[in-house]
Formats: C-alpha cells, structure tokens, sequence
C-alpha cells in the first residue's frame, strides 16, 4: 500500500515536471519569437514523425554507442578498481600515475582518436570508454578500500580464498558506489557522445542535430534535442532499477 | 605430560607501523583443554584481536607454536570466528549469511538447506530467514553470528569482543545462550571481552594480558564460570573485583614507569 502510494506520487511528480518543462519551454518560445526556439508542440510532432525516418538509426547508432562505451569501462574499471583498493602497495604505485591522467581532459584526444581508429564507432566508444573508465576506477577503489575489514576477515574466516572475497565481499560491497559511478558518468557520456558525434560522422544524435542546424530546420534539431533528452532519461531510469533490483539491501 | 586441545607456546607477532617493526604480542603461552572455555581479558591495543586473527588462520606472520587439535592454525577448517559487528554481509540475507560457509566448503544444497535450517530452528531464528541484516536487533544479528558459526560444527569458536555493542539486558541474554549452547556441544570457546562480569561469568580459565607488547600477565582458573545465576552475588563480585585489581594494576605500573 505505501509502496504503491510511493511509486504513483513518483509518477505524478514525473508527470508534474514534464509539464512544467514543457511549460517553460513554450513561454520561452513565446517571449523569444525565434525560428531557433521552436514551440514545444511542433518539435515534438517533428520528433514523432522524424522517428519513423532515419531519427531511429541515429538514435539506434547513440544508445548503441553509449551502451557499449558504459559496459566496457565498467567491466574494465571495476576488476582494476577492486584489485587496488585491496592491495595498498599495488595502489601507492599505480595512484600516482591516476592521478596525474585523470584531471587531463580526454576529449582533446579525439583528433588523435580519428586518426589512429578511423571515423566509425571505434573512435566514439574508445573515447566515451576512457573518460568513464576512470570515474569508475577511481570510485570503485575507493569504495574497496573503504569496506571494513570485519567483511574481509570472516568471509576469510570461513573458508573464503581471493575469489570468494571478490564474489562475495567486493563486489556486492562495492556495488551502490559503481552504479552511483555509472550514473554519475551516463550524463558524461552523452555530452561526450554528442561532441564526438559532430565531428567528421554521417551517423548519432549529434550528427542529427547538427545536420538540422546546419539546415536550419530548427523543428528537426529540437526533435534530435528530444531524443538526446529522452535517451539519457530512459538509461538513467534502467541504471536506477538495477540499482534498486541489486542493491535491496541498501534502501532498506 | 597433558595433552591440550589449543595449545600456545611462545607466540610473537610483529606488524610493521611506518616501515618500524612493532612487537604486538611476545612470549605468549598458554593452553586450553577440549571442551574449555577460556576468556581473554585486558587493556586496548594489548593485542587481543592479534592473538584471535593468528588463532583464525587470518595471520601466518608468527613466531612460536599455535596448536588446534595437533595441527597449526588454518581459515576455513574447525575453527570459527564471531566477531563485535560488520562479522555478517550487510547485502546477504540472515539465510544467505548463515549458508556461506558451507557453500564456500563446496558442500550440495540438500545438505545445506538441513543443516541451515537446523541451526536457525534451534536459535529460534527460523522466521528471519529473509530479512537483512540491518533489518535485525543487535542481539539478533548476533546470534546469527554465532548460528553461521555453529553451522560448520567448528571444534574451536573464536569470539572477539561478541557482545560488546550490546545493551547490559541484550548481553547478559546472549551469555546465557552461549553458556546453553556450550553445555550442549562442549565446544571449546576462546572469547575476548573488556568486560569484568563477562570474563567472571563464561571463563572457565580467564587470561588477563598486558601491553606493549601482548603477553599473558596471569592465569586465573575460575570456578564460578557458568553459574549465572549468581550474578551480582557477593563471590561473583569478588572475583570481579580481584581481576579488576589485576588490571587496574598493571595500568598503574604503566602509569608510572
Ligand atoms: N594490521 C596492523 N598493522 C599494524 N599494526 C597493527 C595492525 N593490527 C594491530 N596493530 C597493532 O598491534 C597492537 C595490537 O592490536 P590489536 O588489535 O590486536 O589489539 P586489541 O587488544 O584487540 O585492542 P582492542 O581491545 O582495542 O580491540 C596495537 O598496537 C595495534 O596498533
Ligand atoms: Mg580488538
């Protein structure tokens, strides 16, 4: 009964900010009378009818992007990230070295990235992946280094080799903290993936929108905008889920 | 000569502290028959845990001889350990929890689930089968603690400081329930406490250490162990307060040297 009170005040609230979103929007239009501020009505004609055009492959060729960028920094960042905060002496060596990179802004490698991967999703996903890679990394160490060590000793205690610390102690430990990471860097990396996608591409989100601008069709643009929005709304939802599905234990 | 069941002769453990050795326990000998229950009791830091942790097979960077059963000191074997709090995973359930240790010996389900389910039936914990740890009272997490433990029919239970995040009620309940449980498997128990009455109520034999570094200060064979319902009776308080003049003792010696 509460659960159920809960998640229809979550969908009314959802629903309240939509309009209001969509309110402001329209006023903005209004009061701004330009063809580059559409009204909100018309864009999203626009983006229901560009969607049963090529709107779908580019958005397909986004979330494709995106999707696999998140998994591979993850299944990269997570292993590294636990394997540091569990060894302090491997961590006090390889830190500094993170330290040094991380502050450095990945996207100005994304000429050498065209170059050296060519201008298909390699180079896209490859860039994406690095930027999320140490946001994970770093999180994920952190929060390995930080689990008392009560766990660590009685899982130990009970029989438990390297392996069995990872499955059952790490990992489930670590979890919230990597899934926080992951949403943290799914807003990351769609800035990124509209970046990369505006540059020497026929294909994604970003290549859309900057096609319409190019074009002025501003109706079309703010169709690409809606998809970007609504794309990095649904993986937001999805990681939240799994949050919840994973992480009972957490939100007790 | 007597055969023991632990058996401990000159233990010494040094950990290293930025890049200097420091000597956490020295010279450290003492022993328990099967079936004892033995209670260490003394200072913060005097090593405790240290002794409990090499005990457990966690710690092999010792010196000396550590006897359990005629072999050396090994995780996953005959031994278990209980300790103050974060012993249960906060993200397993109570059943989850109490099954680990017999997943990670690779035992097969239909085993398991018996053996799960005889032990939490018999520490009346059969309805918490579910819930997550968080979602207990402290007394119950702990006898959880001690059903994972209980689980692998251990020869020696190692219990660091297990009731010392308890409230006095919660405490003295869960005494009573390691002393039933003892009398049903004469398990040979090692727990340490920072708690007089707790020493006086459940040691058999009560080893009062001292710090810097670790070492048995004195042996006291108490008689009294097990019987609680005198509690708060007048020998009960006197041996209190003589293992409290030990201790206090030793803290003034160190005061003034
Ligand atoms: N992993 C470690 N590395 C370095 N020094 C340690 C380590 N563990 C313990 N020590 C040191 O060894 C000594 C004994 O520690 P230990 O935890 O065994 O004491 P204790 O008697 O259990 O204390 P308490 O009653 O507070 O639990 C302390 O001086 C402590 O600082
Ligand atoms: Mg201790």
């Amino acid at each position: 009964m509460r659960q159920a009170l809960k998640k229809s005040g979550g969908t009314i609230s959802l629903l309240f900010s939509v309009i209001i979103l969509l309110a402001g929007w329209w006023l903005l239009a209004l009061v701004l009378n330009s063809p580059a501020v559409p009204p909100p009505l018309g864009a999203l004609k626009c983006f229901l009818a560009s969607l049963r055009g090529d709107l779908s492959i580019h958005l397909g060729v986004s979330l494709y992007r995106v999707l696999v960028s998140l998994m591979l920094a993850a299944v990269l960042g997570v292993p590294l990230g636990i394997l540091l905060g569990k060894n302090p002496d491997l961590d006090a060596r390889i830190s500094p070295m993170i330290y040094l990179t991380y502050p450095v802004p990945k996207v100005v490698f994304m000429p050498i990235f065209l170059i050296l991967l060519g201008i298909g999703d390699i180079s896209k996903i490859v860039l994406i992946t690095l930027i999320i890679f140490y946001q994970i990394l770093v999180t994920t160490r952190d929060a390995a280094k930080n689990l008392e060590k009560g766990y660590i000793s009685s899982v130990r205690s009970l029989g438990g080799g390297s392996r069995d610390l990872y499955l059952h102690v790490f990992l489930p430990g670590c979890l919230p903290s990597i899934l926080t990471s992951l949403r943290l860097g799914l807003g990351t990396a769609m800035a990124v993936l509209f970046l990369a996608e505006t540059y020497a591409t026929q294909e994604g989100i970003g290549f859309f929108i900057m096609d319409s601008l190019s074009r002025m069709n501003y109706e079309e643009m703010f169709a690409g905008i809606i998809a970007m929005g609504l794309m990095g709304f649904f993986l937001y939802i999805i990681l939240d889920k799994t949050e919840k599905l994973l992480c009972g234990w957490v939100h007790l | 000569m007597q055969d023991y069941f632990l058996s401990i002769k000159s233990l010494k453990v040094d950990y290293e502290q930025k890049g200097e050795p420091v000597t956490a326990l020295d010279a450290v000998n003492f022993s328990l028959n099967q079936g004892q229950r033995g209670v260490i009791i003394g200072p913060s830091g005097c090593g405790k845990s240290t002794l409990i942790s090499v005990l457990a097979g966690l710690n092999s960077h010792y010196s000396g001889q550590v006897l359990i059963g005629g072999k050396p000191p090994a995780s996953g074997g005959e031994t278990a350990l209980i300790l103050q709090d974060f012993g249960l995973l906060p993200w397993k359930t109570v059943w989850d929890n109490v099954i680990l240790g017999l997943r990670l010996r690779k035992k097969n389900t239909g085993e398991i689930k018996t053996a799960a389910e005889t032990v939490l039936e018999k520490l009346g914990l059969g309805s918490l089968g579910k819930r997550f740890p968080a979602q207990l009272s402290g007394g119950q997490r702990q006898r959880v603690a001690i059903a994972r433990a209980l689980v692998l029919e251990p020869k020696l239970l190692l219990m660091d400081e297990p009731f010392s995040s308890l409230d006095a009620l919660t405490r003295e309940e869960l005494q009573d329930f390691l002393l039933e449980i003892w009398e049903e498997t004469k398990l040979t128990i090692l727990l340490i406490t920072h708690n007089i009455e707790e020493a006086v109520l459940l040691g058999q034999k009560i080893l009062i250490m001292s710090p810097c570094p670790g070492q048995i200060q004195q042996e006291v064979e108490n008689s009294l162990a097990g019987a609680s319902h005198l509690r708060g009776e007048v020998q009960f308080l006197e041996m209190c307060s003589f293992l409290r003049s030990f201790l206090r003792g030793r803290a003034h010696d160190a005061a003034s040297a």
